[in-house]
């Protein structure tokens, strides 16, 4: 490294070379650079290292054998029953809390008085620890004594004989029912920053021109915040993608595995089979799956941070 | 489009109802702490306010009371011993230990190299922070077992550091886009007024753009806290003994039954703290939930 003269006002500082001085970047990148390596890169490649060994349940010794997993992954149909799970749970719960979030946020943009407070209070979910939110549900979905459960049988939309969440078809419309509670205000926020970042002119235009409120809101208002839309579904949607507090707390997969998702069958092969190996495989493909298919949203939509 | 007079009446009324909707489940939540175990488990149906109102389910949780020292001391002797699982004071100083711990190591991480991709050009500074960026994307179930294996060896594994370490790594991403993003609203002006006039790198941080996102740190501070504290899966996977407040709560669940009196006075516990928090950071909120793309 070269030492580079320093200004004359501070003669007595040119000990350090340059990439050590405030003035070069590596100073101030270093230690995050370091804790992300260590603890987020050195694992991540450490797992997949990992994904090529056979675990031999009676030794418990790991092999090499670096197809091993990767054919029983493929195999495997409760990874496919997963990979289903995941992406229906992504995808319903994305459309369902972009509608209703888009619609709670037009009706909430407005200036009058009081609305400030029902803003501020659509924020309060999203902060409710996820493992809270799903007893929460839990609690209101119980079969025997569970205010939501109780209040679908007396409206005669559900038998007693099925609790939600422990009914094959109806166990994944609960857990859901808890991510659309908690996220839906994470899209009322971002539309509403988006709504009200909106130029007012061609609003007013188009009022001129005697345009009707729904003809503003598909020809203006929807695709000036295109945008923000796609940006605010690729940050849902892999959140949605790696799900795991509210199943793990309300169902544990079940019924049987009527609701297991990637991570959580992951979670299984860890704690049940104590698997390392395999947990490592289906994890580094949950990443796989979830680079390529943000990838194809980010190129079909031409996301841009 | 100006609204008629009933047009705006039904706006108000219907958007009160929304939230008012969204508003059930805590409302339920806080209501059903302060139940009876009784008033919770009514079979002929749900108890809305015909009950009378207790704190046990606080004194168990908050206080540590078994439930047969509750029932002598209200001259009751024929009580239900072994609470003692369901005394949670422990488990909020640890979860309060680590959420702070992490938001201190994020921040100052994260205050540091946001300020050096805010305010130096270098070769590869969009690369850099498209690394950082990917890191928010990654499910942290892609690292877990391998981070068991390491903490293992480094005798991290259920220790409030780890714990530490693993949030902070978690909170980086969003930390450091939110702290360049408030960094960028800062003319670069300032800087060049000050280096012209000989300060270092350094001084200019420290002294003169720092203190101008105190605000914004503060807030990225808070959302860092809310981060760690509502964290599950790392803390599920790394710890056993030290347990933070989600996974607590949810070892109130067992075979023989559901403490839902306790599961619901400790939830309410909380989601208190986060409660105060976001509403003094109202503003920063969205910016942070879109790792600072989106100002508000």
């Amino acid at each position: 490294m070269t030492v580079t003269a320093l200004p004359a006002s501070e003669p007595s500082r040119r000990v350090w070379p340059r990439f050590l001085t405030s003035e070069h970047p590596f100073p101030w990148l270093a230690p995050i650079t370091a804790m992300i390596v260590a603890f987020g890169v050195y694992p991540l490649l450490y797992a997949l290292w990992l994904s090529f060994f056979k675990r031999n349940p009676v030794t418990r010794m790991h092999v090499f054998n670096p197809t091993w997993n990767w054919e029983k992954l493929f195999t495997d149909e409760r990874v496919w029953g997963a990979i289903g799970h995941t992406y229906s749970y992504t995808i319903i719960a994305l459309l369902i809390e972009l509608g209703l979030g888009l619609a709670i946020a037009l009706l909430l943009d407005c200036d009058r008085k009081g609305y400030g407070l029902l803003r501020a209070l659509m924020t309060l979910p999203l902060v409710v620890p996820p493992a809270v939110t799903g007893m929460m549900f839990l609690l209101m979905l119980d079969g025997s004594f569970g205010v939501l459960s109780q209040g679908l049988v007396s409206l005669g939309l559900w038998s007693p004989q099925h609790p939600i969440l422990a009914t094959n078809g109806s166990a994944l419309a609960g857990v859901l029912l808890a991510d659309i509670w908690q996220w839906t205000p994470f899209m009322v926020l971002i539309m509403l920053a988006g709504l009200r970042a909106l130029p007012k002119e061609p609003f007013e235009a188009a009022a001129i021109d005697g345009a009707t409120a729904g003809q503003a809101f598909f020809r203006l208002t929807l695709p000036m915040l295109s945008k923000i839309i796609a940006l605010a579904v690729l940050i849902r949607g892999v959140d949605l993608f790696r799900i795991y507090d509210y199943v793990k707390v309300m169902t544990d997969s079940g019924p049987g595995t009527a609701t297991e998702t990637l991570t959580s069958y992951a979670g299984t092969i860890y704690f049940k089979n104590a698997d390392f190996p395999y947990a490592s495989t289906i994890s580094i493909f949950t990443l796989l799956l979830v680079i390529v298919t943000s990838n194809i949203f980010i190129k079909l939509f031409k996301v841009r941070f | 489009m100006q609204e008629t007079f009933l047009q705006r009446r039904l706006r108000d009324a219907a958007a009160v109802v929304v939230v008012g909707l969204f508003m059930f489940p805590l409302f339920w939540w806080a209501l059903t702490s302060f139940k009876p175990t009784s008033a919770i488990f009514d079979k002929d149906g749900i108890v809305w306010f015909n009950f009378k109102p207790t704190l046990v389910n606080y004194a168990v949780t908050m206080l540590g009371k078994s439930r047969a020292e509750l029932a002598i001391d209200s001259g009751n002797t024929f009580g239900v011993g072994g609470a003692s699982s369901y005394d949670s004071r422990q488990t909020i100083i640890d979860s309060l230990i680590v959420a702070v711990g992490a938001t201190a190591l994020t921040l100052l991480l994260a205050v540091a190299a946001a300020y050096a991709l805010s305010r130096m050009r270098f070769r590869w500074r969009q690369a850099y922070l498209n690394w950082i960026l990917s890191q928010r994307f990654m499910p942290p179930i892609a690292i877990i077992v391998p981070v068991v294996f390491m903490f293992h060896y480094l005798s991290l594994l259920d220790t409030r550091l780890g714990l530490v370490i693993v949030d902070t790594l978690i909170n980086l991403p969003i930390a450091v886009l939110l702290m360049k993003s408030f960094y960028d609203d800062v003319p670069v002006d300032v800087d060049e007024a000050a280096m012209i006039d000989g300060a270092t790198r350094l001084q200019i941080f420290w002294r003169i753009v720092l203190p101008m996102v105190k605000g914004g740190a503060a807030a990225t501070a808070v959302l860092c806290f809310i981060f760690s504290w509502t964290e599950f899966l790392l803390s599920l996977f790394l710890t056993s003994s030290i347990r933070t407040l989600p996974v607590k709560i949810t070892t109130f669940v067992t075979s023989t039954g559901s403490e839902w009196g306790f599961i619901a006075a400790l939830g309410t516990t909380a989601v208190i703290p986060s409660f105060i928090f976001i509403l003094l950071v109202q503003k920063q909120l969205v910016r942070g939930l879109t790792l600072g793309s989106l100002k508000e």
